[in-house]
């Protein structure tokens, strides 16, 4: 099962890009260290470790719903693909062992692929931050036993509902419950709902033999929720195609395949995804904000430019949850083009993004009392937007989530986008001190993004006009660049 | 005046594809006639996808040159206006209908009378009760008689098949089979792989056996034959060799 897990991982990403995140995770760690005695003049201890633990937590949540991708193998919704995990299908062997099999090889891909990297870059900076071992090695266990307990509560409720959905939703609300104990109520503290946080607060080693029985009676639990026989559910939805293309008439030659794209983010679930994957990101930024500005005290001023050039980056997450929703290669025997389908995306891209991201730059001018800039903020976050994904287009087509882990995808993606974002982001801090002509720059600045952007969406058809829609497929593993 | 009675609608000079160290196909070198019911076979690998998706466009070949209904090969969208094709291994969307996938290759065709066109192809493959379930909850056979719909309905002049039995039940394979006959008595044209030998010898006109990426027949089954007992099956055997 590992080796299948790294030759999955190998062929959504390529060699190059395997190895790659482990070392972003190891920079960024080493980093974090060595800014670490800055951060604690400005920030307590304690705010620290709750940021760090929650984060593990959330981790560990987001990876451990093993039990929904139970009932996609077991019901063919993964399509073509044959995973280890259907082999109680035809052999000896029940579902729940080879589930707790593949939750222990998850475990241990997590431990391998981030976790140890993490640890490793603040301990090759700890000497330097003067933070000793005997804390790094302690938080480097405290940090491990969040992640399995996140991991292990999102397996049993994952397992659960596949069994019963109420069943479920009542553990979720328990959570939810203790959570809110902790905030806004204040009747618990936050040690005693995360354990893990808890032997930091009172030091005492039963908080983590706590959390390893919490952890081990979870993923138990889980495992005994599996449920061992799967049957196919069979939805029936009306036909909305032909109504949706009438509605997206005003796209033209497009409309038909926007249409597709729209009846498909419906139907998959993926709305929630695409829209909280830009507000979620929208909102870090206040966040990262407010740690420069808090935590590490920096005299900068984040004014409604700064968020423009902001909006316009994290769109991208936006446009790669729209490449994921469908591999369209039973596109390759119909008349159409990978170019097209790009471009249809784009549509829709800019039809769920542009009204939140004008409202989101026009929020932040009203709150800072900057109306003024207000049109050159604007400016700013529709030309960055159209210029990063045109940009995220033009180099990862309809592979974004796997290109985007290719080295050579990668370095020409940052080549391109990093040094303008740059020049955006120092103009608007700019703008205190010299505003003319600082907003003089930012609008040609804006502009000459909005001409290169010409040149990018017309290089979209030449990249990828006749390119097959099995293109990732075909190319997997050989880091297929542009 | 003199016509010709032997039209091309495939014209293959000359082809060769390699991936890397491995020759894909060799010096592929044949016509497909109007009007035809021709047959590519040969064993696992062979390369008869490879030429399959080389003449609807889908692959680009790296020697010699070649046209599909008088389109050249490296015109893919020119071709696949043209005719209707049944792929291998694709299968229908994942989150349309089958009723919106039929809608959604019509719309892609500009064709008219969608609301007939797609009764008419659900009712004939009998998954009138399935036009509202998505793709990816349908059965194997239901998802290929869908995709087998999506190439049939526009009515084209040159049908490109790849497998289109697999995953059909004995009484859909004989329905088709009937339809692709009828198909070829109106005068149009059918390019079919398949290593459903039996059913290839019923309805090929002309056939071709491909083996390691080269063309080792080519005619008909006479032409093919060592002797008039010889079955398609049995020159399969003889050509590829049974052992491989």
């Amino acid at each position: 099962m590992f080796k299948e897990e790294l030759r999955l991982h190998k062929s959504f990403v390529g060699g190059m890009g395997s190895g790659f995140f482990p070392v972003m995770i190891f920079i960024f760690a080493l980093v974090l260290a060595f800014t670490s005695p800055v951060v604690m003049k400005n920030i307590s201890k304690d705010t620290i470790l709750l940021v760090l633990h929650v984060a593990a937590l959330m981790y560990g949540l987001s990876v451990g719903a093993l039990g929904a991708i139970g009932e996609q193998v077991m019901t063919r919704r993964l399509g073509q693909v044959n995973m280890l995990l259907q082999l109680s299908q035809l052999h000896p062997i029940t579902f729940r062992k080879i589930m707790a099999t593949f939750y222990l090889k998850d475990l241990l891909f997590y431990i391998l692929y981030s976790i140890i990297p993490l640890v490793g870059g603040i301990a090759v900076a700890a000497p330097f931050a003067k933070v000793p071992f005997t804390s790094v090695g302690l938080l480097a266990i405290t940090l491990f036993l969040t992640f399995l307990l996140g991991m292990s509560l999102s397996f049993v409720l994952s397992a659960l509902a596949v069994r019963s959905r109420p069943a479920a939703a009542a553990l979720g609300i328990l959570v939810v419950v203790l959570v809110a104990m902790v905030w806004p109520l204040g009747y618990l503290s936050s040690g005693q709902v995360l354990p893990t946080l808890g032997y930091w607060m009172y030091r005492d080693p039963l908080y983590l033999l706590a959390t390893t029985v919490i952890v081990i009676i979870l993923s138990s639990a889980a495992v005994l929720f599996t449920k061992e026989r799967f049957e196919t559910k069979q939805g029936t939805y009306k036909s909305m195609l032909l109504p949706s293309v009438e509605r997206f008439a005003f796209t033209g030659d497009l409309k038909v395949l926007v249409a597709k794209e729209w009846v498909e983010l419906r139907r998959s679930g993926a709305m929630g995804p695409v829209v909280t994957g830009f507000l979620g990101p929208l909102f870090a930024v206040y966040i990262l904000a407010w740690f420069f500005r808090t935590g590490m005290g920096l005299p900068i001023s984040f004014n409604s430019v700064f968020y423009g050039g902001m909006v316009g980056f994290l769109g991208v997450m936006t446009y790669s949850w729209l490449t994921n929703l469908e591999p369209n290669e039973f596109m390759n025997v119909q008349p159409a083009t990978v170019d097209q389908v790009i471009k249809a995306k784009l549509v829709l891209y800019f039809m769920l993004t542009s009204a939140v991201s004008y409202t989101y730059v026009t929020i932040i001018a009203v709150i800072n009392g900057e109306l003024g800039l207000l049109p050159l903020a604007l400016l700013v976050a529709a030309s960055t937007t159209v210029y990063v994904v045109g940009v995220t287009a033009r180099l990862t087509g309809l592979w974004t989530n796997t290109m985007l882990f290719d080295y050579r995808v990668q370095s020409k993606f940052f080549g391109a986008i990093v040094p303008p974002l740059i020049i955006v982001m120092v103009l608007s801090f700019w703008i205190s001190e010299a505003p003319t002509i600082s907003m003089a720059l930012l609008a040609v600045e804006s502009l000459a993004m909005l001409g290169a952007s010409w040149f990018v969406f017309r290089s979209v058809v030449t990249r990828w006009k006749k390119e097959h829609f099995a293109f990732a497929t075909l190319t997997a593993g050989s880091g297929a660049s542009s | 005046m003199v016509f010709s009675v032997h039209m091309a609608v495939i014209r293959i000079s000359h082809i060769g594809k390699r991936f890397g160290k491995v020759k894909a196909l060799v010096d592929v070198d044949f016509d497909v006639d109007k009007g035809e019911f021709f047959g590519l076979f040969g064993p696992n690998g062979a390369g008869k996808t490879t030429l399959t998706r080389i003449l609807t466009g889908q692959l680009t070949q790296d020697s010699g040159e070649g046209e599909t209904m008088g389109v050249p090969f490296t015109d893919g969208l020119g071709i696949k206006r043209k005719v209707g094709i049944v792929p291998e291994a694709e299968t229908p969307p994942t989150f349309l209908t089958a009723q919106e996938f039929l809608e959604l290759v019509c719309r892609l065709r500009d064709l008219d009378k969608i609301d007939k066109r797609v009764d008419r192809w659900l009712d004939f493959f009998e998954i009138e009760e399935k036009r509202d379930v998505l793709c990816r909850d349908l059965s194997r056979g239901q998802r290929q008689k869908v995709m087998l719909a999506s190439a049939f309905i526009h009515e084209p002049k040159l049908l490109l098949l790849d497998e289109p039995f697999i995953n059909l039940d004995p009484i859909f394979q004989r329905k088709v089979r009937e339809y692709l006959a009828d198909h070829v008595k109106k005068g149009r044209t059918i390019f079919m792989c398949s290593h459903i030998l039996e059913v290839a010898e019923k309805l090929c006109t002309q056939m071709a056996i491909i083996k390691k990426g080269r063309i080792v027949a080519l005619g008909t089954l006479d032409e093919i034959r060592s002797s008039k007992d010889e079955g398609l099956e049995d020159v399969f055997m003889r050509l590829v060799g049974a052992g491989e």
